[in-house]
């Protein structure tokens, strides 16, 4: 660790008036991971700083995820030739405001970041071949008006019911807020029944809108084989269970499952997609 | 990291009353009462996004206008006799897994509502909680209290209806109060100010439950107004203290009737002298809290 601050800089990035892109590890349907992992390795960004753990996660101990132990993690890489930022990072178990600073105060500082976008997944009670939309949320009336002109669902009204918390995106863009940083979540919806697997059409809907917008001339072809081989896969599980179809169907047809069908629509379809794996 | 006033009023030699919320809501319910008795002026906050996650976003037509964290505020009250200054926090500042706060950030928030105390003159502090006692809940409750300093000793003896540690059977005057209402003690014994926190007393098989205990407000609300020289008036308090008397009472009848002989045996129990019948043992004890828990835990209309 760099003495006496809370974070390694490894490299110091030269970028101006960059735009930082942000996911959380803890996603539905880890959207966020997947479309900024997919950025790093399509752009070649290289990582340049992380954040230690110390008084933000818990350390007295690991978790294990799919027989691994997992440590939480909290890095900075960056693109020049695109003039992106991407931070990915556990969210933190305390100390969440400081945490926020210390992000802002990197961007800030080392890659001197204007926009920031936030990426995650939410639930939907949807089927999969229902069109889905990107949700936006954004800071301010400007950073609204500058996405305007894409397609994407920004009227959005709510307010954090009894028993639920806001997300730690929103408690980011309100940190920017404060410092003037335009900022935008993003929000992909996901199927309930494809959280566990992957949704690869969610993801490409993200990667579309970053592409557009920020310039990137990303060629999403290794990304259309996998939407397509897991619209196959569906299609082919519908085929052959005839009461999953009827689930899909029921979704498609805008009618609602019970508690049950739904849990055996998850259980089916986790198990079948991961056994073609 | 701060706190932030809204004004800055004159205020002579003003006692601070601080309170953060904990079993029972004891402290909090009283202290609150006194506020608004008192009609007490809005004065400052704590910053308090440094300490909590926020609890509700606003979002209106695709822009999030406003985040809300828990309150954190300072008011001000001026009176003939003394000047006050409350602190309310509607949270201790915990990593999530606790209800009380401790380490760090539970030593910054002190400090700060003691930064805030001393700018203004402050130099005697009151905290509140509860104190978890073997009574029954149609005892009235008595208001456990400790001082800071040695010499407050025979300060707080002359107050009504209270009781110090060493009164209390087989603690011989230890014992400890958990989170910021006890932490503010020794923060401010550190930085050369007198503080008292007054306990008010909660029956042992009702405090770990999520229900406020209005009863042991009430005590705690009444030393505070002698200690203060104020006159408070009781109405809303006692309102509070009958509906919460009756629904533990309703919780109590269906309770099975050996439980009951059981709790009733607190009823003649004065745990600083016992007295005839025997008080409940360790394994009566662990049989009731099961069955209280059964009963609060149980759906309604369910068996």
């Amino acid at each position: 660790m760099n003495e006496g601050q809370p974070f390694r800089l490894f490299t110091k990035p030269k970028l101006e008036n960059s735009a930082l892109v942000v996911a959380w590890n803890q996603d539905a349907g880890r959207v966020g991971p997947r479309v900024v992992d997919y950025l790093n390795t399509k752009l070649e960004s290289r990582e340049f700083a992380e954040i230690d753990p110390e008084g933000f996660f818990s350390l007295g101990g690991v978790s294990v995820e799919g027989d691994i132990a997992q440590f939480p993690e909290s890095k900075f890489y960056w693109c020049q030739a695109k003039s992106l930022v991407i931070f990915k990072s556990d969210i933190p178990r305390y100390g969440w405001y400081e945490f926020l600073g210390l992000v802002l105060d990197i961007v800030e500082k080392y890659c001197k970041v204007k926009e920031i976008y936030t990426v995650g997944g939410m639930v939907s009670p949807s089927a999969h071949t229902t069109p889905r939309m990107l949700l936006s949320v954004a800071n301010s009336a400007e950073m609204k008006m500058m996405l305007s002109h894409h397609d994407l669902i920004s009227d959005m009204d709510y307010e954090t019911q009894d028993g639920q918390r806001p997300t730690f995106s929103s408690f980011l863009l309100w940190a920017a807020k404060r410092r003037n940083i335009a900022g935008t979540s993003l929000w992909m919806p996901v199927p309930f029944y494809l959280l566990a697997v992957q949704d690869p059409w969610a993801c490409k809907k993200v990667m579309e809108f970053f592409n557009r917008h920020l310039e990137l001339d990303i060629d999403f072809t290794d990304m259309d084989e996998e939407v397509t081989r897991q619209n196959r896969e569906i299609a082919q599980v519908r085929r052959q269970f005839p009461e999953i179809d009827g689930y899909i169907s029921k979704l498609e047809s805008n009618l609602g499952l019970t508690v049950d069908e739904s849990e055996k629509l998850v259980k089916e379809i986790e198990a079948l997609l991961r056994r073609r794996h | 990291m701060g706190f932030r006033l809204y004004k800055e009023p004159k205020l002579n030699n003003p006692v601070l009353i601080a309170c953060w919320p904990g079993i029972g809501n004891i402290g909090v319910i009283a202290v609150d009462i006194l506020r608004r008795m008192m009609a007490a002026e809005e004065l400052g906050e704590i910053e308090s996004w440094d300490f909590f996650y926020p609890r509700r976003v606003l979002i209106r037509d695709g822009e999030l206008k406003d985040l809300e964290f828990p309150n954190n505020k300072f008011y001000f009250k001026r009176t003939e006799t003394k000047d006050l200054l409350f602190f309310i926090g509607e949270e201790q500042p915990s990593d999530g897994t606790r209800v009380y706060a401790e380490g760090t950030n539970a030593y910054r928030m002190a400090n700060l509502v003691l930064d805030v105390a001393l700018k203004f003159g402050c130099q005697r502090v009151y905290t509140s909680g509860a104190a978890v006692a073997p009574i029954h809940h149609t005892a009235m409750s008595r208001v456990w209290v400790v001082p800071n300093k040695e010499d407050l000793i025979a300060e707080v003896k002359s107050y009504e209806n209270t009781v110090l540690m060493s009164d209390i059977e087989g603690r011989d005057g230890q014992g400890s109060i958990t989170g910021l209402n006890g932490l503010l003690l020794g923060v401010a014994k550190k930085r050369g100010l007198e503080a008292i926190c007054v306990m008010g007393e909660i029956p042992i098989y009702i405090h770990g439950f999520p229900i406020p205990y209005p009863k042991g407000s009430k005590a705690v609300l009444e030393v505070l107004s002698a200690v203060l020289g104020i006159e408070v008036p009781m109405d809303e308090i006692n309102a509070l203290v009958q509906q919460s008397e009756d629904e533990i009472e309703s919780v109590y009848e269906k309770l099975p009737s050996e439980i009951k002989e059981q709790l009733d045996k607190l009823k003649y129990v004065t745990y600083a002298k016992p007295s005839e019948p025997e008080p409940i043992t360790e394994e009566d004890k662990k049989r009731i809290l099961q069955e209280i828990d059964r009963l609060f835990k149980k759906e309604p209309g369910r068996d």
